[in-house]
């Protein structure tokens, strides 16, 4: 299985006249064999790129090309599309075998090279002998695995995945991702995926569209998102905490946190700093190198790690850092740390309400 | 065991009690004196003698009868069910979702089964308001009231019990075939394969549900068959009300074995729909 270039322009959806639209001007590319998500809150819109992706809505303008072909009137059916969503949808009057074989019985496929070949994607998502089990027999992960299956059995030129492990707890997700993964480096289908979790769009994803309220804030590789968010929306939406407004000149960030100089030069004016918290150090307070010096007032355990929040008093205000510390080590509140915030972390974002550069062009995926 | 904590299955039988009294009450007792009055074992007058006089002396009747409700009833049920299944279809079809086709299907379930005969009387009469429609001659309109056929008697079955069949299957439908056509469309499924290979299925079990329940009603029903039918042969339920209101005495026994065979015959196909359906269950 071999996948095709996805290329959306322009998608547009209005659902009544007068109502905000729930998807505006959205444009994106897939090379073929990539794998890009979609990402943002619940009500973005990002279901509704996949709908009318695969056609099961009409787009108000806008337009799907497949390996350069229009798909405007092509009915779902034959579009070589499947989609996986968040419910399985396992058909309950089928085994799971005749599930995973449905896309070929339908075809015309006689039914025991139908079945042969269901047992063969079975075996890809490790469920060799689930077959003859009736579709309801089967846990929650187990159910989703098959949805998959049968989604691949079908040999589709995009594979659709609409927030397909989200009902899943930590554990099966993880296995999920890998299985994912795995699957990606075996099949090498073109994958567009929605999600409302950065961490699982980082994981899966070769790139990703930030979505909110129906219009794209920024699309790129993941990591570059993460270093270099274009808004303050795409930066929380990312998981990012940090945010200290501050003014912008000859390429310094002044702010409670004192002067900090950027990596990249950007206009002057006021803006926002923001800083991941994986990026920041937490020293001592006598550290030369510390950036900032301030008092811890809140800490979380996170796992291994603990997150906590360091407030900096400045020149007119406080700044509040969030950190997240080395395995294994420990401060508590009250106790006045050093922050480093390396230069290569530190980012800029315009202040919100203030016009902002519309993001250009298709991502790298 | 503490005497307040119950096994689960007395409390459960308790708990079907209320319900269950009434039903062994009425159905039972009426269903026992029949089968007494049947067997000779109840007689009005003389001594009580097991026989099946009555059987034999209802024989020839029974025997048109049971043919003749059994094929009312198959004729009815067939037609409720296609036509029943087609406005399920068209009522929640996800691309041009019908609410008007569905109100329209549920305003003809309160009205009353001799208010329907009524009606399909008048419409379907050699001198009613279609045959005047049409311009056609009561002499040359088909005897479709009280005629061989027993058309409008099987219109009207059909015409109520669609209306239900469509309501249920719509019910289930409702909630569930949008999803599964879209899942099914996008696997590459075209109209006739999602209805075949989905909808129908998912249909099956409340589809062979609604079809008892409306067999065994029009087999028991008498208003429609005894205001639309003809006067011979009669149908199981008109027969029994005939021998019960005769003024022969000596008829009320063959009512009675009538009015019994009529009850056993609805409780076999209520079996044999409960085993189809649990078959149909287990296979998914």
């Amino acid at each position: 299985m071999n996948g095709s270039e996805l290329r959306l322009t322009g998608l547009t959806r209005v659902h009544g006249t007068g109502s905000a639209p729930a998807l505006a001007d959205f444009s994106l590319e897939v090379p073929a064999g990539a794998c890009m998500a979609i990402l943002g809150p619940s009500g973005s819109g990002k279901s509704t790129v996949l709908r009318l992706t695969a056609g099961l809505d009409e787009p108000t303008a806008g337009s799907v090309h497949l390996d350069g072909a229009d798909l405007a009137g092509v009915l779902p059916e034959r579009r070589g599309m499947a989609m996986v969503f968040q419910r399985p949808l396992l058909f309950p009057h089928l085994s799971v075998r005749d599930n995973v074989a449905f896309a070929d019985r339908v075809r015309g496929v006689p039914r025991r090279t139908a079945r042969r070949r269901a047992e063969e994607f079975l075996g890809l998502v490790q469920l060799d002998g689930f077959g003859d089990r009736p579709a309801r027999a089967l846990s929650g992960g187990q159910e989703q695995r098959v949805a998959l299956a049968r989604a691949l059995a079908a040999e589709p030129r995009v594979l659709l995945l609409d927030e397909p492990f989200s009902a899943l707890d930590a554990r099966l997700r993880e296995e999920m991702h890998e299985l994912l993964a795995d699957l990606r480096m075996r099949l090498d289908p073109t994958i567009l995926l929605v999600t409302h979790d950065h961490a699982e769009a980082g994981a899966l994803a070769d790139g990703v569209a930030v979505l909110d309220r129906g219009r794209l804030l920024q699309a790129g590789p993941m990591r570059e998102l993460y270093a270099r968010p274009a808004s303050l929306a795409v930066s929380r939406l990312l998981g990012g905490r940090t945010e200290v407004a501050g003014m912008v000149r000859s390429g310094v960030h002044r702010s409670p946190l004192g002067a900090l100089a950027l990596p990249r030069k950007v206009p002057d004016g006021p803006a926002v700093l923001v800083v991941r918290h994986e990026a920041v150090q937490v020293t001592t307070a006598a550290d030369p190198a510390a950036d900032a010096v301030g008092t811890v007032v809140r800490a979380r355990r996170r796992g291994m790690r603990t997150l906590v929040t360091v407030e900096v008093p400045g020149d007119g205000g406080t700044a509040a850092v969030d950190a997240e510390l080395e395995p294994g080590q420990e401060v508590p509140t009250g106790r006045t740390v050093g922050l480093r915030l390396p230069v290569e972390g530190r980012w800029v974002v315009p202040v919100d309400g203030v016009a902002v550069e519309p993001v250009a062009g298709a991502p790298r995926a | 065991m503490p005497p307040n904590r119950l096994r689960p299955r007395t409390r459960a039988v308790l708990l079907v009690l209320p319900a269950l009294v009434p039903v062994v009450a009425v159905v039972g007792a009426a269903l026992a004196s029949a089968a007494l009055l049947s067997l000779g074992l109840a007689p009005l007058v003389g001594e009580p003698q097991l026989s099946l006089d009555a059987y034999r002396g209802a024989a020839g009747d029974l025997g048109t009868g049971i043919g003749l409700s059994l094929g009312i009833a198959a004729a009815a049920t067939l037609v409720a069910t296609v036509v029943g299944l087609c406005l399920a279809l068209a009522a929640t079809a996800a691309v041009r979702r019908s609410r008007l086709l569905g109100a329209l299907a549920a305003l003809t379930i309160p009205i009353p089964h001799l208010v329907g005969a009524a009606a399909i009387g008048l419409l379907l009469a050699d001198a009613g308001f279609l045959s005047r429609l049409l311009g056609v001659d009561p002499s040359s309109w088909p005897p479709l009231v009280g005629g061989p056929l027993w058309v409008a008697v099987v219109a009207e079955y059909a015409w109520k019990e669609s209306a239900f069949v469509a309501l249920v299957v719509a019910g289930v439908l409702s909630s569930r075939a949008a999803s599964y056509g879209e899942t099914a469309a996008l696997l590459g499924a075209g109209r006739w394969a999602r209805l075949r290979h989905v909808t129908l299925p998912l249909a099956a079990p409340a589809l062979g549900a609604t079809a008892a329940v409306s067999f065994v009603y029009t087999l028991g029903s008498y208003e429609v068959a005894a205001l639309l039918g003809r006067a011979h042969p009669e149908p199981l339920p008109v027969l029994a009300y005939r021998l019960f209101t005769s003024i022969d005495l000596a008829a009320r026994p063959q009512a009675a074995a009538v009015a019994l065979t009529t009850a056993g015959l609805a409780l076999v196909v209520v079996l044999l729909s409960l085993r189809a359906l649990r078959r149909l269950a287990a296979e998914r």
